[in-house]
């Protein structure tokens, strides 16, 4: 039982279990939902969601938001397109598309953590400007004729995974590794639990709080490539609307919005899971526009138990602490 | 106290001086723009932020957020459509979509108000939610997902299209959203205790004002706010549409930032919310006569957003060091 309560409140677990048994429920239904191949098909359409939530859990971390992401993708993806469609080489498109989204970024970052601007107008004012600059860019027209090399890395396997999986994982990783095992990682979680206290300790603040949101503009520029890859052309609407669904899938994930709790291989999980949702329902035949409705209700089933249980469970161990306390000062007063 | 209601009022000043002054700019560089008529007329592109951002003034001065107000007016339009396509009479079905939405406030405010769930994170799941239920109805009801209703009779179509005196009604319906919803938070107590919650939420708490409802009450009102909003906004298109404000949340809660509530709870008018949808409807009618393509407009109104806060932001510092800077001074005096 204490092992059970233990792994629950690990929020990868918890998410990795509810997402096995959703399999289990679905692949009951339809057990062509549970094939090799519909599952790596799952993983590749869920790639751009999990590159965005990842950068974003760096941005939630340090207890801010970032709700630009979605023109950050739209603008790089216009970049990129367009350096595509020119005939430059891979290199060259790779480096200014992660340039053009780690320059957006740092614009959010210098705004937020510089001239303090609250971060979810900061980001709102980025996603209008950002679209607009995006569509004077284009012209308004959707960039056709991507190159078909480019078009052929998406269904390429390397290793039996395509292209983009090995990309989600390598990003994936890394973040972990680099929050959770670097000194300079651990900052991140510093700022965004004690922003005060990780000021008087001397880290440097403004640093992290700036890099925060290079990371997520990057990863923003990273799906971009990515979403080139998989669609083959550039609509203007590239990347509208996604911000709140990376956001949704972070929390799923168990990164918390008040800073400083949360993994990025949560915010990846969240990311999957979401994708499994909404691409579970027509294996069970459900018309697909229930999705929403139900992505939103295990939005909320699962963010409002996980809280409910969380409280319960910090407030046994302040129970269990008091009560170890009041035996701990009963001693005191009866050895003399 | 005093102090605050000044800068206060500055703020809504400057909102006007900048609504003058956009007026003068663009009668300048756009020959036959200062038309009173059509620039009552436009507002009818840009009223329904108008009408979402006053109720949702509330939720943000109480220091929430509702994101979920967008899939609220999908929710009223695609409720008053299959409604009416059932048989039911249209002021019937309006009624009935304001009570739904309403009721999805209410869903909204519950979860806030009894759960330690950050009021963000509830509106997303809601927003999802809520967008969901509406193209589920919209499904069952017509059995195309996005496809909308239309053919409605003509006295409903009027509502928003209509004119009495000379002003189209929805500046009335505008004008009355501003009075009710203004009355409800500056004069009256129910509103006074939304501030308090806002400032500090213990503070209220232990005063013995009933902080659950409080809040739950906000989410209400912003919910009828998307609903009233959206029954508008079907009634000017004469179509009733699952994903009809799909867009809009990102406006309302410009509108309402810009008209100086501050995201962080405890400050804010109803009247600033009005004045700062009015500068950016005008603002977006206007590029746009001048030329521009109506999806560029958004880089001037980011930019306008984030140089506004700026604005308030360093006098906000400079006035807090000031005080500082006197308190300092009382010890002195004083030996």
């Amino acid at each position: 039982m204490k092992i059970l309560l233990k792994l629950l409140q690990m929020r990868e677990l918890s998410i990795i279990l509810l997402m096995i048994l959703f399999f289990l429920f679905v692949g009951s239904i339809n057990s062509e939902f549970t094939s090799a191949d519909s599952i790596i098909l799952l993983l590749s359409g869920s790639i751009i969601l999990l590159v965005l939530a990842v950068g974003q859990s760096f941005v939630l971390l340090t207890s801010n938001i970032d709700v630009s992401v979605g023109s950050i993708m739209g603008i790089s993806a216009a970049v990129g397109g367009t350096l595509l469609v020119d005939g430059s080489s891979l290199m060259i498109v790779i480096i200014s598309v992660i340039g053009v989204g780690a320059l957006c970024g740092l614009i959010n970052g210098i705004g937020v953590a510089q001239l303090k601007i609250p971060a979810i107008i900061m980001t709102l004012g980025m996603l209008g400007i950002l679209r607009g600059l995006m569509l004077i860019y284009t012209e308004g027209m959707w960039i056709e004729d991507i190159p078909s090399y480019y078009k052929m890395y998406a269904v390429t396997d390397f290793l039996g995974l395509p292209y983009p999986i090995w990309v989600g994982i390598v990003i994936c990783l890394g973040a972990f590794l680099f929050l959770n095992q670097t000194k300079f990682g651990r900052y991140f979680y510093a700022v965004g639990d004690n922003l005060d206290g990780a000021k008087l300790v001397g880290l440097p603040v403004k640093t992290v709080g700036i890099l925060a949101f290079v990371f997520s503009g990057m990863s923003a520029s990273v799906a971009a490539l990515i979403f080139i890859m998989n669609i083959g052309f550039v609509p203007n609407q590239t990347g509208s609307g996604i911000e709140l669904q990376v956001i949704a899938a972070a929390v799923l994930g168990g990164v918390s919005l008040t800073g400083g709790v949360g993994t990025v291989l949560g915010a990846a999980l969240g990311a999957i899971f979401f994708t499994v949702i909404n691409n579970s329902l027509v294996y069970m035949k459900i018309p697909a526009y229930w999705n929403s409705a139900i992505a939103g209700l295990l939005l909320l089933v699962i963010v409002i138990s996980d809280t409910k249980f969380q409280s319960y469970f910090t407030k046994r161990n302040q129970a269990k602490l008091s009560n170890q306390h009041i035996e701990s000062q009963g001693l005191e007063d009866s050895s003399p | 106290m005093t102090n605050l209601m000044k800068s206060l009022l500055r703020w809504e000043l400057f909102l006007i001086v900048a609504i003058v002054l956009e007026l003068l700019i663009f009668s300048m560089i756009t020959p036959g723009f200062f038309n009173i008529q059509n620039l009552l007329f436009s507002m009818n592109d840009f009223a329904y932020i108008g009408l979402a951002a006053i109720p949702m003034t509330f939720v943000i001065i109480t220091g929430g957020i509702d994101v979920s107000v967008g899939s609220i007016m999908g929710l009223a339009s695609i409720s008053v459509g299959v409604l009416w396509m059932n048989g039911v009479n249209i002021w019937l079905a309006l009624l009935i979509a304001l009570v739904v939405c309403i009721i999805a406030g209410l869903i909204n405010g519950l979860i806030v108000a009894f759960t330690d769930v950050q009021p963000l994170v509830v509106t997303l799941g809601t927003m999802f939610l809520f967008a969901g239920i509406a193209l589920v109805i919209s499904g069952g009801g017509s059995a195309t997902g996005y496809e909308g209703i239309s053919g409605f009779p003509d006295p409903f179509v009027e509502v928003a299209n209509g004119m009495i005196l000379d002003i189209p009604n929805v500046i009335w319906i505008l004008f009355g959203v501003l009075i009710v919803f203004g009355t409800l938070l500056h004069f009256t107590k129910y509103g006074r205790s939304v501030y308090l919650v806002g400032i500090n939420s213990k503070a209220a708490k232990y005063s013995g004002l009933s902080t659950k409802w409080i809040v739950m009450s906000t989410y209400m009102l912003a919910g009828l706010g998307g609903g009233i909003s959206g029954v508008i906004l079907t009634s000017y298109f004469s179509s009733a549409r699952a994903d009809l404000g799909s867009t809009a949340i990102l406006p309302v809660i410009t509108a309402v930032v810009l008209g100086g509530t501050s995201i962080l709870g405890g400050k804010g008018t109803v009247l600033g919310t009005l004045l700062a949808s009015v500068f950016v409807g005008i603002m977006n009618y206007s590029l746009q006569l001048s030329g521009m393509p109506s999806e560029q407009t958004t880089i001037v109104v980011g930019i306008i957003l984030i140089l506004a806060v700026l604005l308030r932001q360093s006098k906000w510092t400079y006035m807090k060091k000031r005080v500082s800077r006197e308190k300092n001074q009382v010890p002195k005096i004083s030996e």
